[in-house]
């Protein structure tokens, strides 16, 4: 996990009364539409102990320059809108903190791996194409009506999938993966991982159908057991363990061909 | 303008939207769906709500008795029809849910489990973990891409609706990578877009909830209702509001001062022992929460910090264990934003807006006043929440209502036979166009977007809020009125087309300030206290059923303040009574018992 | 749908960007290294085969000081290798469960270098007392 060392944040202690606050540099890539190469542009503002470098951009855009574009909403990382590099780490803006990078300067860039469309928004649309590929639903393993009340599952078989199911699409372990970046047809870290959750969840049947991708040369087979994508996950989904045991599921399958009775 | 024809459009992407797409394509899969979110699915703000959903499910809970939580803690003025098709439902839609595969926490045993909210008299919030709205977010926009009749238009901004001829003809969006115009054509509209709490300052919402869908129908004739009924979370964090849920009280967490004294036991809501206790201290109802804090504030017994006052939510007794299992995101966002260990230390918390209780008047079908308009999920004002909302009812009213929604846009599609007048169509989208790209067209290098927004936030921060005064409303309705005045003559620095987000922004702006003129507005003229609209002016500190047990309705006034009238509650088997919770309510509720 | 101008930033040289990466390049290059000990050991059989003048040529040149300092090398590189592999090794194997706990990941790993060292030792307390 990325070092998110607080140093006594709860103390809120700001520089003292009466004294100028502190100034940090902010250098943020920039790039519009149609505008030639990205370049760098940067600002200095006042920043104070709990301010995230998403707080600063806003300060920036409300302040300095409206036309500095990134993606956000919660603020609390579960919505997993304002992922970019930070100091060439992939993190969440709204979790990374000014105190933790002071006394900067700031470096900040679209999330790695991606094509840039504005400043810090990337083209998220190949990872969404790629959710929807993997089946990411319940196929259910033994039909059930509503009347007939929920399936049965009990509290390991829940931990079997569950750390898996807290993916927030932020796709920092996407930006973290070489593999992807060279070579973007690789299904991924993110999208494994939600793959995984379904077929690790008692109550779907649909492994068999998802493992067609699973042992596609897009699939699992394009890592080479990086790991940089859990390391800098925020939510510790682990999608590192998500694509490798299926690498160790995908050789299984291929040999279980070979027994009798099976197609 | 590139035109797409659908059935149904539905304008949002969280929970009570993907839950209609999903009721319309099952209900009808040869209808063609419009999904148009201004951001993905996934980071809908559903995506934050953390506690959970509430399904009457053990065997010594009732129907009548989440029926009778309900209306209570909306202060009776709930309508009561549709808090019983509400309670009814419940419990079918969180099967559903668990049926496409959300990970609700469950018992040893393999039951789903549990736990006790505020306000409530048994056990029914239904949790996965502390992420129940991630959850069920995720497991609605997943099973979404099982239905090829949904189409989704993500990352598009829907700047008008259009009604001509007496009903819904479809939306326009504004396609944010390009900024280009996309009309889209429809004989049904579902508005799904949420509340409005970014009108104020200190708010647990992200910063897609600016009240869209609900300015886009005011705009259009529909009333607002009951928008004076804003919901203060009692627990969030000082300064960037973000919300420590009630289920942290729901697992047996306490409220203390500055002294370290429980304070709620002073505000009716003891006695403090044994705990935890059902609808007593901590989980009273979020409304008395909050103005217990607004008096420990003015007592000089709150604990002062950079962002404001505060209290202290002390979790320490719950053990890391239980801590872990029950309130790992809880955890994570003490120590990851404030350095604290909820297992060692209390957690500052105060309350801030959360839920917008009013918006778009809908019918238990979901209708709207105009026909083929429906609206579910927080921008509607289903009349289930009234006055006041109990914690884990708005979760059950996504899947509920948006349920609803989708089935009754499906029927009302396919029913609706010849498409409105085209050309007359592409006219008010040409013009709705050209409003939109007005604000790219004034000058720039006046007042910024931001000194607009943040007065606008402070001014409904300073009149509505946890107690409200007279003086201070009207101070508060006219800066809005003055900062309408602002906003249209506002430039933006940004004046490109693809991905202008303050462009966006802006038109949000627009949005909000005519959100929170309906707001003010109505504050003003219910001169009563009700749930979370509590006054301190002489004659309006006490519930005045006489003359307020009505809803209030806000239409837009062209260039002027909005005008108010009143509409009636539907009340059924419920007759108003008071709400007592803690020592007292146990007494209401012995004395009801023994009087049956 | 009008067409968006996105940019697509380089990959080259993406290796030194990040001191994890250089960790996983080095990581991947010690494999050079095991095919490097792989030949010297079967250069050796051949010679085995060949007879014993030719095996002594070769453990000669097996005690010389270039190739003793070529396989300290080896054996820092070989240690990297190892541990490497043992850090890697969890992410491939589903949850270990002892005792109803989850098995953590510094566990297995720090069992499987354990097991290295030891199988390691034993190897070389059996070939010094065959010596």
């Amino acid at each position: 996990m990325p070092d998110t060392s607080t140093h006594g944040a709860a103390s809120g202690a700001s520089p003292a009364p009466g004294a100028a606050p502190e100034r940090i540099e902010i250098q943020v890539l920039r790039y519009a539409p149609g505008g030639g190469a990205p370049a760098t542009q940067s600002w200095t503002i006042p920043w104070t102990r709990d301010m995230s470098v998403l707080q600063a951009l806003q300060y920036i855009k409300d302040h300095l320059d409206g036309s500095l574009t990134f993606r956000w909403s919660c603020r609390m990382a579960i919505c997993g809108s304002c992922g970019m590099m930070v100091n060439g780490v992939p993190r969440l803006g709204c979790e990374t903190f000014l105190r933790d990078l002071a006394p900067g300067p700031v470096r900040l860039e679209a999330l790695a791996h991606f094509p840039i469309e504005r400043d810090l928004v990337v083209d998220a649309e190949d990872f969404i194409g790629k959710l929807a590929k993997i089946k990411p639903y319940i196929v259910p393993k033994e039909p059930r009506g509503l009347d007939e009340g929920t399936y049965f599952q009990t509290p390991e078989e829940l931990a079997r999938y569950e750390s898996f199911s807290h993916c927030i699409n932020c796709m920092l372990c996407y930006a973290a993966c070489p593999q992807y970046g060279l070579d973007p047809k690789f299904l991924g870290p993110g999208a494994t991982a939600l793959l995984h959750r379904y077929n690790c969840d008692s109550r779907d049947g649909a492994r068999e159908e998802r493992m067609d991708l699973v042992h596609s040369e897009e699939g699992v087979w394009s890592c080479t057991a990086v790991g940089y994508c859990s390391e800098v996950c925020p939510k510790a989904v682990d999608p590192a363990s998500a694509v490798n045991q299926n690498k160790t599921a995908s050789a299984l399958d291929w040999f279980a061909r070979f027994l009798p009775g099976r197609k | 303008m590139e035109v797409f024809q659908a059935d149904i459009a539905i304008v949002g992407g969280g929970g009570a939207a993907l839950r209609a797409a999903i009721a319309a394509a099952e209900a009808n899969p040869r209808l063609a769906i419009a999904l148009v979110s201004k951001v993905y699915p996934m980071r809908s703000h559903t995506v934050a709500a953390e506690g959970g959903s509430a399904a009457v499910t053990l065997e010594e809970d009732s129907l009548e008795n989440h029926f009778h939580d309900t209306v209570a803690g909306g202060d009776w003025l709930c309508d009561q029809d549709a808090v019983e098709y509400f309670v009814e439902h419940c419990l079918e839609e969180m099967v559903q849910l668990e049926h496409w595969g959300c990970p609700w926490s469950r018992r040893p045993d393999g039951r789903v489990n549990v736990r006790a909210f505020g306000g409530m008299k048994i056990e029914r919030t239904w949790f996965a973990a502390d992420m129940t709205g991630f959850h069920m977010l995720h497991t609605l926009f997943q099973t979404s891409m099982k239905y090829p009749s949904i189409r989704r238009f993500d990352e598009h901004f829907v700047c008008d609706l259009f009604v001509d001829e007496g009903r819904v003809q479809g939306v326009l969006a504004i396609e944010v990578a390009t900024g280009e115009f996309r009309l889209i054509r429809s004989h049904a509209v579902v508005i799904a877009t949420g509340g409005a709490g970014r009108v104020f300052r200190q708010n647990t919402n992200g910063g897609i909830v600016t009240g869209d869908g609900m300015a886009l129908a005011y705009r259009h004739g529909v009333p607002l209702r009951d928008m004076e009924f804003v919901q203060y979370h009692p627990t969030c964090m000082p300064g960037p509001g973000l919300l420590f849920t009630e289920a942290c009280r729901g697992e047996g967490g306490i409220l203390v001062n500055k002294d370290g004294y429980r304070y709620l036991q002073d505000y009716g809501l003891g006695p403090p022992d044994p705990w935890p206790r059902k609808k007593a201290m901590e989980l009273g109802p979020r409304d008395r929460l909050s103005q217990a804090f607004w008096h420990e504030q003015r007592k000089g017994r709150t604990i002062p910090t950079i962002h404001g006052d505060a209290v202290h939510l002390d979790l320490r007794h719950l053990g890391r264990a239980k801590l872990t299992e029950r309130l790992p995101q809880i955890c994570e966002l003490a120590e990851r934003f404030l350095g604290i260990d909820p297992a060692e230390a209390p957690i500052p918390v105060r309350p801030a807006v959360h839920y917008t209780m009013g918006g778009i008047p809908t019918d238990v079908g979901a209708a709207t006043p105009i026909p083929g308009l429906f609206a579910a999920g927080e921008c509607a004002s289903s009349g289930i929440h009234g006055a006041n909302r109990l914690g884990s009812n708005s979760l059950a009213e996504l899947c509920v209502f948006g349920k609803v929604a989708g089935e009754q846009a499906a029927r009302f599609a396919a029913g609706a036979g010849e498409a409105g007048n085209g050309v007359a169509l592409r006219w008010q989208a040409q013009d709705a166009r050209e409003e939109a790209l007005r604000l790219l067209e004034r000058p720039s290098g006046g007042e910024r977007l931001a000194q607009i927004r943040d007065g606008m936030a402070k001014a409904m921060e300073q009149g509505c809020g946890i107690y409200r005064l007279a003086g201070e409303l009207e101070g508060t309705c006219r800066t809005l009125a003055e900062l309408k005045g602002r906003w249209v003559a506002l430039g933006l620095q940004d004046r490109s087309r693809a991905w202008n987000t303050e462009w966006l922004t802006a038109i949000e702006l627009g949005f909000q300030l005519d959100v929170a003129e309906a707001m003010a507005h109505s504050a003003l003229a219910r001169r009563e206290s009700r749930g979370a609209h509590q006054r301190l002016d002489p004659g309006c500190l006490e519930r005045d059923d006489a003359r307020f047990l009505k809803h209030t309705l806000a239409w837009r006034v062209h260039a002027g303040a909005p005008r108010i009238g009143w509409s009636d509650v539907v009340i059924t088997r419920s007759p108003p009574g008071t709400r007592a919770y803690g020592a007292a309510g146990e007494a209401a509720e012995a004395a009801e018992a023994t009087g049956k | 749908m009008a067409i968006r101008r996105t940019y697509l930033r380089p990959m080259d040289g993406w290796w030194r960007r990040d001191p994890f990466f250089l960790r996983y390049m080095a990581r991947e290059a010690t494999s050079v290294f095991v095919v490097a000990y792989a030949l010297i050991l079967l250069w050796g059989l051949v010679r085995l085969a060949e007879g014993e003048a030719r095996f002594d040529a070769w453990l000669a040149w097996l005690a010389s000081p270039l190739s003793v300092a070529f396989h300290v090398l080896l054996l820092a590189v070989f240690a990297y290798h190892t541990w490497s592999w043992f850090a890697i090794m969890p992410k491939t194997m589903p949850p270990v469960v002892v005792g109803g706990r989850r098995l953590p990941a510094r566990a297995i790993t720090a069992a499987g270098v354990a097991v290295a060292v030891a199988a390691s030792a034993a190897l070389f307390a059996l070939a010094t007392v065959l010596a």
